[in-house]
Parts: C-alpha cells; structure tokens; sequence
C-alpha cells in the first residue's frame, strides 16, 4: 500500500516535472525577466489581482446573508433543493454558464465581455460554494449559545458579534483565499468573456504567449509568477484548513432564534431572489433554445461527444480517486506519527496542481510531447491523463480530513488488531464512503467540463460536449450551444443527485 | 466499472494508425461544411487518386506558430491559408521550400513573383457594417477610430486579419499608433481569437462594425439572397492580403505537393474558392456571380513583407501594452 503510495505522487509530480521540462528544454534562454519593466505585464498582473480580489469578496460578502437565511429559516420551502442547486452551480461547466450568460446579456443588451462578465461568471460559480461552507460553519454553533444569548437578551447586533462572527471568521478568510486562488487560475472564463487584452489574466497570457506568440520566454516568466502568486497563497490558505461543504451529517432540528416583522420578510424573500439569480442561467438555456433555429439541432451528433465526455470523466474519476486514496498512505502515517513539517510538504506536493498553473503543464507537456510522439493520434490519452492530475488534488483535499479522522479513532485500535490490506479497507470503507462516494461524484463532474486540457490536445475527431458548447457559443450558434449546454447540464446534475441519494442512509 | 476500463482502452488502442498522403495545415473557416476544403479535397482526390488530409488551426497566424513548433516533426507537407505579411517570417524560419513552379497564369495586378509561396486567392481588409442599421459608414480608417461605434476585431497573434488591421493603423497612424489603440479600444466590445468568432458575432448583431473583407458582402448575396452588408470604402487605402500555400521544407512528398498547389491555382479550384471562401480569384477568366463586380475595390495600402519581418515582434508588443491599458 505505501509503495503504491509514492508511486502515485511520484506520477503526479513527474507530469509538472516534464511539462516545465518541455518548456525549459525547447528554449536555450530562460525565462524573459525583461517583462519586470513591461507595462503589459503590470496590466495584466494588476487585472489578474483585481479580478481575483473582487470576485472573491463579493462571492463571499454575498454569500453571507444567503447562508444566514438559510439558517435561521430551516423551514423554508425546497431547502434541500437550494443547497443541491448550489453545489450544482460550484461544479456547473464553465461553458454551460458561459452559454447561459451569453444568451442572457443578448436578452437583456447587456454588455457582457470585460470585467463585468468575468466578475458575473466568478461569483455565480463560487458564491454557492460559500454559501454551503456558512451555512454549515452557522449549523455548527451549539445549542446551548443561543439560549445563552435568550437568557442575556443579547440584541441582533449583539448576537451577530458575539455568537456568529466567531463562528464565521476562519472560513470567511479560508473562503477569500480558496475563491482568490480558483479565480486567479481561471481559464475558460476569462479567454471567453475577457474580450480583449484590456482584460487577460496571468493564465490566459501564459496560453496566449505559447499559443500566440510561441513566446517561450515569456511564457515561462509568466508562469513561474503564476505558481509563486498562486502556490504562496494556496500554501497560506491550505494553513487555515479546509471547508466542511459537502458534509452529509445532518444532526436533529436544533434550537434557533426565531426571526420575526421585516427581517422574516426580507430574509424569506432575498431567499427566493437567490432562488431566481441562481436559475436564470440555467433558464436562458431555455430562451437560446427558443429563439435559435431549432431544426439545426441533430440529437445524432451528440451522442458521440456526450460518450466521450462520460468515458474520460470515469476514467479521470476512477483513476483520480485511486490515485489519491493511494497517496494519502504516506501522509497519513506522517500524520500519526505527528511529523507535521513533512506532512505540510506532502500534502503540498499531492495538492500541488491546483497551483501549478494548469495552462502551463498542458502547454508545457503538449511542447515536451510534440517532438516525440504523434500528438493528433494520442492527444486524447493526454486529455485524460492530464484531468486526472488536475482532479487528483481535489480528491485528496475531501478525502484527508475522515482519512485523519478515521486514523485518530481507529488507528491505534486497527493497529493493535494488526489490521491490514483489505481486511483494514473493509473497515475503512463503511467510515469514509458517504465523502468517497461525494468526492467521487464531484470529480467526475469536475473533469466532464473540462476545455482548457481539451483545447491543447484535443482533437475534431474526439470532440467532447464541451468543446462542442465552445465551438458553437463561439460561431455563435445559440440554439445549438443551449441544447448541447442542456444536455451536459442534465448529466452532471444527474450524477450529483444519484450519489447524494447513494450516500445518505436508507431512512 | 472494470468494463468500462476495458471499453476505454479498446477504445484508445483502436486509434487507427493510418496517415494520409498529404497533408495540409490550413485554419478552420476554409474546411468548415461550407468553407472550400470539403470540395477541394474531393476534387484533387478525385485527380490524384491519393489521401488529402486538412488539419485545421483557429486562423492564419496559428498555423505558422505550429509549424513553428513542430519544426521537423511535423506533418504537413504543405501549408494552406498564412497570408502575404507572414512570408518573409516563414521563410526565414526555414520552414518551407520552394515550389520549383512557372506562375505564369495568374492575374497581372497581383505581380507575383514568389519563389516559395504560390497564392489562392486575396482581398481588402475591411469593415463591415449593416447598411440597414447604418445609413452613413465613416469614409476613413482615422474616423471610424475617432468614433464611438462598437466594433469587433481579431487578435494580431493569432488571426491574419488582426495582423492586417495592425498593419493598416501602423500605416495609417505611424509613430501614433499607441494613441489610436487606446482611443479604439475605448469602443471595441472584443477582440477574438479567429475571424470566424467574430464575424459570426457580428451577425448576432454584436457591433456595429467587423473586421473582415470587401469580399464578404458577396457571401450574403449569394447564399442568403441579403443586401444589407458592405463594406465601407475609407479614403486612406485599405491592406490588402493575398493568401498563400507553399510546400514544408520537410514534406516527403514534394511531387504530390506541387501537383496540389498546381491544383489550386487551376481553373478547377479557382472556381470553387471565390464561393466558398468568399475570396477573389487569382486568375483571370474564371466566372463569378454578378455580386464580384460591384464590391468596393480599395486603394492598395501597405508593407512590403520584409519590413513585417523585421517589425512585426515590436508592433505586436507595441500593441499589446497599449490595447491591455
């Protein structure tokens, strides 16, 4: 088990290895540290910043008085739903947004590309994602502090301070850093509703001077920026621990502070408006249906695409979830054995494509790939292989809190009982199965809507759904991209609710 | 799930290994359903009695960037659709060799003389506008800059007509270009990666202005039987941009390449490009819908291409730092 262990890190590694291998070895030059004094870097580093902050902080001043709504009005209709929809939303293909966006600006005239529809895009994504982890950081305050503050007639002010804040305060900065960090590697977002060099982040620039220039020097600069800016605030981040979101405990109805006059109303309604601006992507699909030609669509030409999609997600699924079970070995005894220096660093290494921008190891193995091997014939391997790696990370981050949990109340037990291989994985398996199953959904959705890895190395003939969405959204053909949008849409929905149905008990 | 691991590697191993007997890099417009490709692949297949292979970039520009590349791995034995500007570049990469043809039959205007590259067809950069929405377009280049009508434009690193309205305002506006960029894209609503992208949003009724041809208009006429497209006329001069294909320094089938560029210049081929790529002819006598005749025929504006080689890295730049403020 351990040695499957290193080897898993040590393939996950050996890709961003090879990828700057590919592109430190192609130039004779290193990186064009000329740049430093180059207005356009300020530009775009000052945009990528911008961007990153703002959109972080309103997801996550949004997201606040949702999760509280959701709080303090447990009864509220569809609950359960809205908290589904979110996680939805979090996991949403970005070209399914983009589409929707795109269909819903053109009904309203609304100009969408530059920072607005980047800002649009970042919060409707990640808001939900804050929503969930408030939501549950404010279910986690205990019973006894509420009729504490009845007994104290502690105003609404006062409870605010006193009893949520306290509550709030570590997430809200994990949740700044974490969403910072997702917006400052995004991608398919900024190169679509960007509109322009105006509007470029660090991660576009560094495809954009691969792609565009063949700027190898500069691309490199470019990306060891990136990863020192991303992976320095990632490394702080990862310090502050990490959100319980998708935790499926849900403890009997505990005691709330009622909430009564306007502030029931303005909760209850600013409950269904985040109802509404949730769905209204998601319903323009509808509108682009309508009002594009509708006998251009061929159902036909879609099932190949949506096989696609759906074998390369279970494959980067499987193999991810292996990948990180089998990783985590080392680093859980690490954890037992309380080295904690050199498990930061491992955890690190298992998580580090997260930070190591995604454009530069595709990019980087694509160069490194090209001189040796037929990438048209095999880059389909690539997109696989390559999602997985990026999948690997988020597996690793769901699964090590129950791992740790598990090894801190049955460790020494299972020890004892000299438990080991399979006999220990069947005791394992009932204790980590509802995340294993939620994380397992997750990444499987999370690599059905890949286009970045696909617009490197993939290839017309294996076109997947979402490239299809890209190559009509960018012709254009609304119709089209909706009804193809829809369809992802419906798959990953699908998906999210079968293993949320799977992981809760048979009641 | 086994099975399903098993399907996929059958799937993957199955990947047929067969290569086709020449293969051409052009952009993607030109092998679209409705672009030339589908037909020229039939017909030259049809005279060749071999396997034509089109593999598609998003525009121009990135079919140089990846021969650039692949450098000697790469496949293509010919390059279709890098434009006039990009010549002296290529060349002087050592990416293709020369074509060892007698050009005599193309059009005396064009005054070709390329010892490498053979062109397939040219036009004008231009705006296009709707005539419908927009009764008066502005008659040079300085006062549609000036203006405030939203335009779409394609990006100069990737897009040969981005790279010909780079040239066009570098002509235009010289050492003032930086101003005009920034006053431009005071009113530019994006800029796309292809000229595909952004003609089709265009049509969408995106901006009012697109940069394209002056041979467009003839494309709505044509197949949608539509009026209201043209192309404005602006007094400065238009680029003009010639498209070429020329044989890979390191294709293995060199005969088979230039029985294919002989074939695009035939009268076979030349027939088919203006219609499908919606380009004018580079050969005299061949027969086009009435439309052809009444497109706006510019003053021919420009760089020779030598001076876009030795200039093209700083305009880009220059570019870039004043279009990203």
């Amino acid at each position: 088990m351990r040695v499957a262990g290193w080897i898993s890190l040590f393939m996950i590694v050996l890709i961003t290895v090879l990828a700057f291998q590919g592109l430190i070895g192609f130039s004779e030059s290193g990186p064009d540290w000329t740049l430093l004094n180059d207005s356009y870097f300020h530009n775009i580093l000052a945009f990528s910043l911008k961007q990153a902050l703002l959109s972080a902080f309103l997801s996550v001043v949004l997201a606040w008085p949702i999760a509280r709504v959701l709080y303090y009005l447990p009864h509220v209709p569809a609950l359960n739903s809205f908290l589904s929809l979110c996680l939805l939303c979090f996991v949403m293909p970005t070209l399914v947004l983009i589409t929707g966006l795109v269909v819903l600006a053109g009904q309203v005239e609304w100009r969408l590309y530059g920072l607005n529809g980047i800002l649009l895009a970042h919060i409707y994504l990640n808001m939900p994602f804050a929503i969930r982890v408030f939501y549950q950081q404010l279910k986690g305050i205990p019973d006894s502090s509420w009729k504490l503050s009845a007994q104290l007639k502690l105003n609404h002010w006062q409870r605010l301070r006193i009893i949520e804040w306290p509550s709030l305060k570590s997430s809200a900065l994990m949740l700044l850093g974490f969403i910072f960090v997702l917006c400052f590697n995004s991608f398919a977002i900024v190169l679509a509703l960007g509109g322009g060099p105006q509007s470029t982040t660090l991660e576009v620039a560094i495809y954009q001077a691969l792609k565009y220039d063949f700027n190898i020097p500069e691309a490199l600069m470019l990306a060891w920026v990136q990863l020192l800016i991303a992976g320095g605030l990632f490394l702080m981040v990862s310090r502050l621990g990490s959100a319980n979101w998708l935790s499926v405990d849900t403890a009997s109805d505990e005691w709330r502070p009622q909430v009564k006059g306007w502030r029931y109303w303005l909760m209850k309604s600013s409950y269904y408006l985040a109802w509404l601006v949730l769905l209204l992507p998601i319903l323009a699909l509808f509108f682009g249906l309508i009002q594009g030609d509708l006998s251009r669509i061929s159902l036909a030409s879609l099932i190949r695409p949506t096989l696609i999609t759906m074998s390369l997600g279970l494959f980067s699924a499987v193999i991810g979830m292996a990948l990180a079970y089998a990783m985590l070995n080392p680093i859980r005894q690490m954890n037992s054995l309380g080295q904690t220096r050199r498990r930061v660093f491992f955890e690190w290494l298992a998580t580090h494509a997260l930070v190591a921008p995604a454009m530069v190891v595709s990019v980087g193995l694509f160069i490194f790939l090209l001189q040796r091997i037929d990438i048209d014939r095999w880059g389909i391997v690539f997109v696989a292989l390559l999602n997985t790696s990026i999948v690997v990370p988020f597996a690793v981050q769901k699964l090590k809190p129950r791992l740790y949990q598990f090894d801190a109340q049955y460790g020494d037990l299972s020890r004892s009982l000299k438990l080991q291989g399979w006999a220990l994985l069947k005791i394992e398996w009932p204790f980590i199965q509802p995340v294993f199953l939620s994380t397992f959904a997750l990444i499987l959705v999370l690599s059905m809507g890949d286009v970045a890895i696909f617009s490197i190395f993939g290839s017309k003939e294996w076109t997947t759904l979402p490239w299809l969405i890209y190559e009509y959204a960018g012709t254009y053909r609304m119709a089209e991209a909706s009804f193809a949008s829809m369809l992802l849409l419906a798959l990953c929905a699908l998906i999210l609710w079968l293993f949320e149905k799977a992981q809760t008990p048979h009641a | 799930m086994k099975n399903q691991l098993v399907a996929i590697s059958i799937f993957l191993v199955s990947v047929s290994t067969y290569a086709a007997d020449l293969t051409v890099y052009t952009y993607d417009s030109f092998v679209s359903d409705w672009g030339p490709g589908p037909k020229l692949e039939k017909a030259f297949e049809a005279q060749c009695q071999c396997d034509l292979e089109f593999i598609a970039s998003e525009d121009g520009v990135s079919i140089l960037n990846r021969l650039r590349i692949e450098k000697a791995k790469t496949k293509a034995d010919v390059i279709l659709g890098i434009d006039d500007a990009l010549i002296e570049v290529t060349r002087k990469e050592g990416l293709v060799q020369s074509h060892g043809m007698k050009l005599d039959g193309l059009k005396k205007e064009l005054n070709w003389k390329d010892s490498d590259f053979v062109p397939f067809d040219y036009g004008y950069f231009s705006f296009v506008y709707d005539s419908s929405k927009i009764a008066k377009p502005p008659a040079s280049l300085k006062a549609l800059i000036e203006s405030d009508a939203s335009v779409i434009y394609q990006d100069p690193r990737t897009s040969t007509p981005g790279q010909g309205l780079m040239l066009w305002v570098k002509k235009v506006y010289g050492e003032q270009s930086p101003g005009a960029w920034a006053q431009l894209a005071q009113h530019t609503v994006t800029v796309t990666k292809g000229w595909w992208e952004a003609y089709s949003m265009f049509l969408e009724g995106g901006a009012d202005y697109v940069l394209s041809y002056n041979t467009s208009p003839a494309y709505h006429v044509v197949t949608e039987n539509k009026t209201q497209y043209r192309a404005a006329l602006f007094e400065e001069g238009h680029i003009a941009q010639v498209e070429v294909a020329a044989i890979t320094r390191t294709s293995s089938n060199k005969a088979l390449a230039q029985q294919f560029l002989k074939f695009l210049i035939s009268k076979e081929a030349q027939t088919i490009i203006p219609i499908t790529n919606w380009m004018l002819p580079v050969i005299d006598g061949v027969e086009l819908p009435p439309i052809f005749s009444e497109l706006i025929i510019p003053k021919r504006i420009g760089f020779t291409p030598n001076e876009v080689a030795e200039q093209r890295t700083g305009w880009l730049k220059e570019w870039r730092s004043t279009a990203a403020r």
